[in-house]
């Protein structure tokens, strides 16, 4: 079993290479399909350019070059791992992708973390009280909040503890202006991060909650749970022991196949929160043809996707036997 | 048509899904009728800006004095034509290739499927945007551009459907007496392949209203028209005085997309009832 | 001297010296806070003129000359005086000396002919603008610079502006950096070196910039302020909160949505203003194809432009932040502006008329024929504009389908495949109608690819010569009169459907004081500038 594992890792890797490469190569297509140019921008943005001094521009940035050459250029780049700089914020790419993927990573993990937790244990409770008022509200709140769009949910959390309670900060990610502590400086981004995450979490919640009470109520109906009972166990003990371990697989398999779902849903949560993340500086990237910078996030993104494609598919594979040889 | 007739019984056992049936029929007449018997253009400037409901227009103003009654009404048509349409395209696109992949396999299924895994990569709401930004705004284009995004998972459920059914007694037998390959695939597999793709597709009608209005938000909607999410994107810039104005229209997207959750989970048990029993 | 004639004198002195004293004293220190977004990509305009680099860039670096009022009279700057030839060709300026760069190095001539040559006229987007004519620039000594010019320039002496030439030490860049012309990518874009009253002490690209006083500042005891400090801060509405909150001192350039800022001029602590911008003289209009018809019909532009209720556009649309326009120059603008215009009529039954008369008759449905809009894509308020421009034209029978494109899509559509019936666009007069107005409208700048150019096909042989003639007449009452025609023309045959002079909007706590001093206010250095 190990060594196939570790082979099977080894030649996933091995994939990833290509499949990546064709992913960025599909990207510049895509991207370079927009019309217009990061010059054009440029130019646009000083208010009055001649002609000339936009074809300067285009050629101080190579934009001029036969499209071939660019691509050309742009994957041999990508290859080494070099996502050039962005014309227009006068940056290397990498280093605006550092500087805002912490952000990112925060406010996805965060809402992941919870949407789990939260589901989970909605989901448990709901199965294990199957039928009860208990079970019909979760069920109900559950559909209620997946039938909602998230930047609205976002603006009407703002109104309510933001703007009428004024309980939360209604955007952004510290406070400006105030110098502080360590401790002071962490229990600010929290506070601004409650409503974002909670925002993009709670759909997932909605989503794993539902999930989890149809798994834990199929779980219910298997041998060993019956068998766990003869044994004298508690339903509590079983419920979150035996039940859980095996009915979490479906769940933890969806919440990584949704890790792309969640970084297109951060364009609109970083947008409604002036959250200083990845999704908004994609749009942004995108609305102003800078297209090395489009493209880079593009491909950091794809990387983390196959990657974590790629750990689902072990833990399902290393999960699946204890479930199928019960 | 006895199987409809129990297909409509098992779906009107679930009280829940009938509720949603009727509350969707209520948004489409709305949208359907509503301007017949109120003709304002929602884009008239027909009163003073952001003034309260309960006024002279019964919802309300937005920003520039507009009616907020006759935008919801001409928003439902527009999120749920832009919702069926683009749900019915990816059902269709996908069904194709789903089913082919599934059936035939080899390198066919191979290029099909490594073409849903790089639409798989990028975030699909990402993608939407790129497409949109890229060939403007219209009803069409925002239609489209969601199919596109939305199609692989029909097509990675069709060719699952198609890739079980393939190896049943059923399908060997048909090819043991000769039948043509189309024959099989539309009028033996298709039939037993449909119902799930049914549950998915209607789903999608909700996933695809909910993209629409995120993308109307962020002022890639169609200008010519006003949808519940380009009704938001209004309302964002005087939140903190008039909540209502977005709150109206958001409400308006959480009833019809639950209605059609709820239909569509109606269905799914109604069409898959051997799932239901387990 | 007893003590009685003593006190009396003490007195008669404390009263004489009170009257001396200005009735509210500047006060020095303190900090200045500004927020703008987005954030400036370079310390200098030479990178881009954006907006964000030009309230930065003006702060640390200088030009020749300053100005004063919103006729923009130039004052002494870098130069203390100069002189102009009988036949404006030659112009010697004297410059100050003992002026050093932040970084001690002493300021001489050769840094002004570097500049010029080297980096303003080759890389700034106006550089050829204001320095194409120029044939030479001699150095005679460490402290005089002579230009020598092809042809007379008028706005010349408007020129010499902090944003539009700023002065570059020759020693900020390396030897490889001239020699293959990287200059916008220059290190010293990202870590400047100026002769401005701030220097660059902090930049954290995301959060702020701090600029601290320049100690060896040539203008004694200025500047006032002891830091200028801008916060980044990507959402408007948050802006405005940080200005209502007093977290902000000044939020410029319209840099908060138009609701916020008229909400936030009426509280007692803030003004919210419209001056200080007349040497931009920022100027919106509907930009027509004057190669489709029916828009090629001189009556059908001037029926568009009688059925556009400018006053509700500015009121409702922008938040009483703009006027309606008269024509191509901003009222605002004291040197160029024809004071005998009024703002274009609105009437719409005279439009109706019109097009009835030029055959454009109402079809069962009402419509006389069909118009695709597109609109400047800058934000909300051009949206609701392009939604209001349509009932508009609806009432004088015209349909008009909205298009909605990105900026480079937008871009690409109008200037490139000139692929467009009419659209929203905003441009500026900038100091010299001739630099911000001719190019709209002369026939010799109908230039596929050329943003913000005759993207109208719009030619006019005698305006054409009127322009060529102003631009080489110097500033007085005869170039005046030319601009007088010029207005008159354009205000007929409406190539383009003036629409507003738009307001730039600047918002700031009471506490500030000294920010409007001449044209270009938010473009100045703020060495005068003082807060409470």
């Amino acid at each position: 079993m190990r060594g196939g594992t570790v082979r099977f890792v080894l030649r996933r890797l091995a994939q990833l290479v290509p499949v990546v490469l064709a992913i960025a190569a599909l990207n510049f297509a895509l991207a370079k399909m927009a019309p217009g140019d990061a010059a054009d921008i440029l130019a646009g943005q000083m208010g009055h350019a001649t002609l000339e001094f936009t074809q300067q521009l285009r050629r101080e940035f190579g934009l001029d070059l036969p499209i071939v050459e660019q691509f050309l250029a742009y994957m041999g780049r990508t290859a080494r791992l070099d996502l050039g700089v962005s014309v227009i914020q006068q940056q290397p790419v990498i280093e605006l992708i550092a500087d805002r993927l912490p952000a990112t990573l925060l406010l996805m993990v965060t809402a992941l973390v919870l949407a789990i937790a939260t589901g989970v244990a909605l989901g448990v409770a709901a199965a294990r009280r199957q039928g009860t008022w208990i079970d019909n509200l979760i069920s109900v709140s559950a559909l209620l909040v997946y039938a909602t769009p998230a930047f609205w949910l976002g603006l009407m959390l703002i109104v309510f503890f933001s703007i009428r309670l004024d309980l939360l900060p209604s955007g952004g990610m510290m406070q400006i202006g105030v110098a502080q502590t360590a401790v002071g400086k962490v229990l600010d981004v929290a506070r601004h991060l409650i409503l974002p995450a909670a925002t993009l979490g709670l759909f997932y919640a909605a989503v794993y909650a539902r999930l989890m009470r149809a798994s834990m109520l199929e779980v219910y109906g298997l041998d060993f749970i019956t068998t766990a009972r003869a044994k004298g166990l508690s339903e509590g003990v079983i419920a979150w022991t035996h039940a859980l371990r095996n009915a979490l697989l479906p769940v933890v398999t969806l919440a990584g196949m949704q890790v792309g779902h969640l970084l297109g849903g951060s364009v609109l949560i970083e947008t409604v929160f002036g959250w200083p993340g990845l999704g908004r500086l994609v749009f942004d990237a995108l609305v102003q043809r800078d297209l090395n910078l489009l493209l880079g996030i593009l491909f950091v993104s794809s990387v983390v996707v196959v990657l974590v494609n790629l750990v689902v598919d072990l833990i399902y594979g290393l999960l699946d036997p204890r479930i199928t040889h019960k | 048509m006895n199987a409809l007739r129990v297909f409509w019984r098992r779906f009107r056992n679930n009280r829940a899904a009938v509720g949603g049936l009727v509350a969707l029929v209520a948004v489409v007449a709305l949208s359907v009728a509503g301007p017949m018997f109120y003709p304002v253009d929602p884009f008239d400037m027909v009163g003073q800006p952001s003034v309260p409901p309960g006024g002279e227009q019964i919802l309300g103003t937005d920003v520039a004095g507009r009616d907020l009654l006759a935008g919801l009404i001409h928003g439902g048509r527009v999120s749920l034509l832009i919702g069926f349409m683009a749900s019915l395209a990816a059902t269709l696109v996908g069904l194709v290739l789903g089913a082919v992949a599934g059936y035939y396999g080899g390198r066919v299924d191979d290029v099909i499927m490594r073409t849903t895994e790089f639409f798989l990569t990028i975030p699909s709401f990402v993608l939407a945007v790129v497409l949109v930004a890229i060939f403007s705004p219209t009803i069409l284009h925002i239609t489209a551009a969601i199919a596109v995004v939305s199609w692989p998972s029909v097509a990675r459920l069709a060719r699952a459907e198609f890739l079980a059914h393939r190896d049943r007694e059923y399908v060997q037998g048909c090819r043991a007496i000769g039948m043509p390959d189309r024959e099989i695939i539309l009028l033996q597999i298709l039939p037993n392949a449909l119902p799930p793709v049914i549950v998915v597709s209607s789903l999608m009608v909700a996933t695809a209203i909910l993209t629409e209005s995120g993308l109307s938000f962020l002022g890639l909607g169609d200008p010519n028209q006003v949808s519940w999410g380009y009704m938001i994107g209004v309302a964002r810039s005087v939140l903190r005085t008039a909540w209502w104005m977005a709150a109206i229209p958001g409400a308006m997207i959480v009833v019809t997309v639950l209605a059609i959750n709820l239909v569509g989970e109606g269905l799914n048990d109604a069409l898959n009832p051997r799932l239901k029993q387990r | 001297m007893n003590t009685r004639t003593l006190s009396l004198a003490l007195v008669v002195a404390a009263i004489a010296l009170g009257a001396a004293l200005p009735a509210a004293a500047q006060k020095k220190g303190g900090t200045l806070t500004y927020t703008f977004h987005p954030e400036p990509t370079a310390m200098s305009t030479i990178s881009t003129t954006a907006v964000p680099v030009s309230l930065v860039a003006s702060k640390i670096y200088e030009s020749l000359l300053d100005y004063e009022g919103p006729g923009m009279k130039p004052l002494p700057g870098l130069a203390e005086s100069w002189t102009v030839s009988k036949d404006n060709l030659v112009y010697t300026f004297k410059l100050r000396k003992g002026v050093t760069w932040h970084d001690g190095k002493p300021f001489t001539s050769e840094d002004v002919k570097f500049s010029i040559e080297k980096v303003v006229t080759p890389f700034h987007s106006r550089g050829k603008t204001y320095f194409g004519e120029v044939s030479a620039i001699e150095t005679p000594d460490a402290h005089t610079v002579v230009f020598r010019l092809k042809s007379p320039v008028p706005y010349f002496l408007r020129a010499f502006q902090a944003s539009e030439s700023p002065i570059m030490p020759m020693h900020g860049f390396t030897a490889e950096e001239i020699k293959e012309g990287k200059i916008r990518t220059a290190k010293i874009m990202q870590a400047p070196v100026g002769t401005g009253p701030f220097k660059l002490k902090e930049w954290k690209k995301g959060s702020h910039v701090i600029l601290e006083r320049h100690p060896g500042y040539w203008k004694a005891g200025k500047p006032y302020l002891d830091q200028v400090v801008l916060r980044v801060i990507p959402d408007g509405a948050a802006r405005a909160i940080a200005i209502e909150k007093g977290e902000v001192d000044l939020a410029p350039m319209s840099g908060l949505p138009p609701a916020e800022a008229q909400r936030l001029g009426r509280l007692p602590g803030i003004t919210a203003s419209q001056e200080g911008n007349e040497g931009l003289g920022p100027i919106m209009w509907l930009e027509v194809n004057n190669r489709s018809k029916p828009l090629a019909d001189v009556a059908v532009r001037q029926a568009i432009s009688l059925a556009i209720d400018r006053k509700r556009l500015v009121d409702v649309i922008w938040y009483g932040q703009g006027k309606p326009a008269s024509g191509p120059i901003v009222s605002g603008n004291p040197n160029h502006y024809d004071k005998k215009l009024g703002p274009l009529e609105y009437n719409v039954d005279k439009a109706n008329k019109l097009l009835d008369a030029a055959g454009y008759k109402r079809g069962k449905d009402g419509v006389r024929f069909k118009l695709t809009q597109n609109f400047l894509p800058y934000g909300e308020e051009w949206v609701r504009q392009a939604e209001f421009i349509k009932q508009e034209l609806r009432k004088i029978g015209i349909q008009v389908e909205t298009q909605s494109l990105d900026m480079g899509g937008w871009l690409k559509r109008i200037y490139t495949d000139w692929n467009y019936d009419f659209t929203s666009n905003f441009t500026h007069n900038y100091p010299d109608p001739t630099i911000g107005v001719q190019r709209a409208f002369i026939s010799t700048n109908i230039r596929r690819g050329a943003t913000f150019s005759n993207s109208m096909d719009y030619a006019n042989v005698k305006l054409d010569a009127l322009f060529v003639k102003a631009a080489q007449t110097a500033d007085g009452p005869a170039r005046n009169k030319i601009w007088e025609e010029i207005q008159a023309i354009l205000r007929n045959d409406l190539p383009v459907i003036f629409l507003m002079e738009i307001s730039y909007t600047h918002v700031w706590n009471k506490r500030v004081h000294g920010l409007i001093t001449n044209g270009v206010s938010m473009y100045s250095s703020w060495d005068s500038v003082w807060v409470d």
